[in-house]
């Protein structure tokens, strides 16, 4: 079952087309990883699916069921708001800048959301913020805020804070790119023990070792497109595509 | 970042609370001094006996608040002779020689400038308050999408930031009269809070305004990806986080208001400067000016020093 898929999805940023004809299937329980060059548009296609950037054209489907549907300059199709919003949180997202909330305590940050948005009771949010920090194992900074915690230790509490509302699928956009390098391997090793525990996530990254280990697919993305894809020792090994074989050599 | 390593800005808060302290500790042991009346018998032991025995019965005495006292004789109204005496911290002092003569004609004013002080500190603190909270509504329609809502406040802010002050509070109380009579506003500290309410409502959006939008944008981002509300995206994101960066414009804006309070004189409000003209034209000196002064910065002093602590609790998560 797909809990992601676009067809002939388009970006464009006033005359820059940063989007061409995306067609992108995240099944249930995989990993995939996009790699590719700066600008390729691997954000932009991640802040599209959820909404954080308006499409173009195209229809995305979440969770198999039509998310929108736009063609060039209208909206054709938009699901009822209530519909909208249960599809929206099946994402949950981790930023390259982490984007944690500085007045809240680390607590806070991952019981804000259940609370508000899903109206839980406040003892039930709380249990789960405790299994989540000890999860990504923050359980003894629960009371510290975010500047006091260091770069590694943001992003593992922005990993709870987006697994406190309990996504089908969760999208990391570099989430390691902001880190100095002795910080990568504790941030990665959560984003692991996440996929193994079987959660179905996409995430652009430049870790290729991450990519090789954990990704189940990796897709190359250049100019806008979705050069290649396949499974990692495929796409690491014996690339088709000239631009992902410069790729390759240029980064390994 | 920087402004995480505390030292930079610990220097100058410290050096406030050393001129709050000292100012303080001056006016409380003015005030000390100016009440530590002497005994009504040290009064006439100092008084010489041949002004009382000139006088006969037409011998006057005057006792004003702190520990003035004016004694006079004369026939009739007209005054022949008169002395002033001044008891400060159970002593009395002659007035008419020497330098005693501008503390008793402080003291003497004392009251009266207090009287002023008193209207122009309540008309700031409650234009402020209200403004500022009008002044929220006015941001947040200003960022509106809906047009029609985000013009209406950007010319409301756009007039009053664009036209004097003097101007509108002139207009508030004799212009709306004119207009309707149902517009009359016949208290004049009411039409001076109208003004001042809704001039510093549009200074206030402005600093509003720019707060919020130097919340960084992944803000918004992460709050909307987390299934937030635009409305609880404000309340509980968005204005918490702009609230420390606030304080500092919002006080310079209170101290601004504070002093342009002094503009109410046109209405013939009685603040602190009308008061200080009206008696520096009465006694004919100018000498009440200093006075004055120092009573506004001990008023700004302390809004200073409040507005400080206020920053500082709000910067816990630092
Ligand atoms: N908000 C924006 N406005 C205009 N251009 C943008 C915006 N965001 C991204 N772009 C452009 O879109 C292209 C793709 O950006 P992005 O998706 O961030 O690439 P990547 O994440 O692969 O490095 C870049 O050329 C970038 O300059
Ligand atoms: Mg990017």
């Amino acid at each position: 079952m797909a809990l992601i898929r676009t067809e002939n999805l388009y970006k464009s940023f006033g005359e820059l087309d940063v989007l061409k004809d995306v067609n992108l299937v995240v099944e249930q329980g995989e990993v995939v990883c996009i790699i590719g060059p700066s600008g390729a548009g691997k954000s932009t296609l991640l802040r599209s699916l959820n909404q954080l950037e308006k499409i173009t054209s195209g229809k995305i489907f979440i969770d198999e069921e039509l998310f929108l549907h736009r063609e060039k300059n209208s909206t054709v199709f938009r699901t009822a708001s209530d519909i909208y919003k249960r599809l929206l949180l099946e994402m949950g997202m981790v930023f390259q800048s982490f984007n944690l909330f500085p007045h809240k305590t680390a607590f806070e940050n991952v019981t804000l959301a259940p609370i508000h948005v899903k109206k839980m009771k406040k003892s039930e949010a709380e249990e789960i913020a405790r299994e989540l920090l000890g999860k990504v194992g923050l359980a003894e900074k629960a009371d510290e805020y975010p500047s006091r915690l260091s770069g590694g230790q943001q992003q593992r509490l922005a990993i709870a804070r987006a697994l406190a509302m309990q996504p089908k699928i969760m999208l990391f956009d570099e989430p390691t790119s902001a880190l100095d390098p002795e910080l990568v391997g504790e941030v990665l090793g959560v984003m692991k023990d996440l996929a193994e525990s079987g959660m179905t996530m996409l995430v652009v990254t430049h870790e290729m070792g991450f990519a090789r280990d954990a990704a189940s697919r990796v897709i190359f993305m250049c100019d806008g497109m979705m050069t290649e894809e396949g499974i990692p020792e495929k796409i690491f090994m014996e690339p088709e595509n000239l631009r992902t074989k410069q790729f390759i050599n240029s980064i390994l | 970042m920087n402004i995480r390593d505390g030292t930079s800005i610990n220097i100058p808060r410290k050096r406030l609370l050393v001129n709050c302290v000292v100012l303080v500790a001056a006016l409380a042991a003015c005030v000390a001094l100016a009440f530590l009346k002497p005994p009504a018998s040290a009064l006439t032991e100092r008084i010489s006996p041949s002004f009382i025995e000139e006088a006969g019965d037409k011998y006057n005495e005057t006792v004003y608040d702190y520990a003035v006292f004016n004694i006079a004789r004369g026939k009739d109204l007209r005054i022949a002779a008169a002395e002033t005496y001044i008891g400060i911290a159970g002593q009395v002092f002659s007035v008419d020689t020497g330098f005693m003569r501008p503390v008793a004609d402080v003291l003497l004013w004392l009251p009266a400038l207090l009287e002023g002080a008193k209207i122009t500190v309540s008309l700031s603190i409650i234009a402020v308050f209200v403004g500022v909270f009008m002044s929220v509504f006015l941001a947040l329609g200003k960022m509106s999408k809906f047009k029609p809502l985000s013009k209406a406040c950007g010319a409301y802010i756009f007039f009053f930031r664009g036209t004097p002050l003097l101007m509108q509070l002139f207009f508030v109380y004799y212009g709306l009269p004119q207009i309707s009579s149902a517009l009359t506003i016949n208290n004049k500290f009411l039409a001076a809070f109208i003004a001042f309410t809704l001039n510093s409502a549009a200074y206030c959006a402005e600093i509003i305004r720019a707060a919020i939008q130097s919340i960084d944008k992944g803000q918004f981002e992460a709050s909307r990806t987390l299934g937030l509300t635009y409305a609880q995206t404000m309340r509980l994101i968005i204005i918490p986080q702009s609230i420390r960066r606030l304080i500092p414009p919002i006080a310079n804006e209170f101290i601004m208001v504070l002093k342009d309070v002094s503009l109410v004189s046109i209405i013939a409000l009685s603040d602190l400067t009308h008061m200080t003209r009206s008696i520096s034209s009465s006694s004919n000196s100018v000498l009440v000016y200093i006075p004055a002064m120092i009573i506004y910065l001990i008023i700004t002093a302390f809004f200073s020093f409040v507005f400080d602590r206020l920053e500082k609790r709000y910067s816990v998560y630092q």
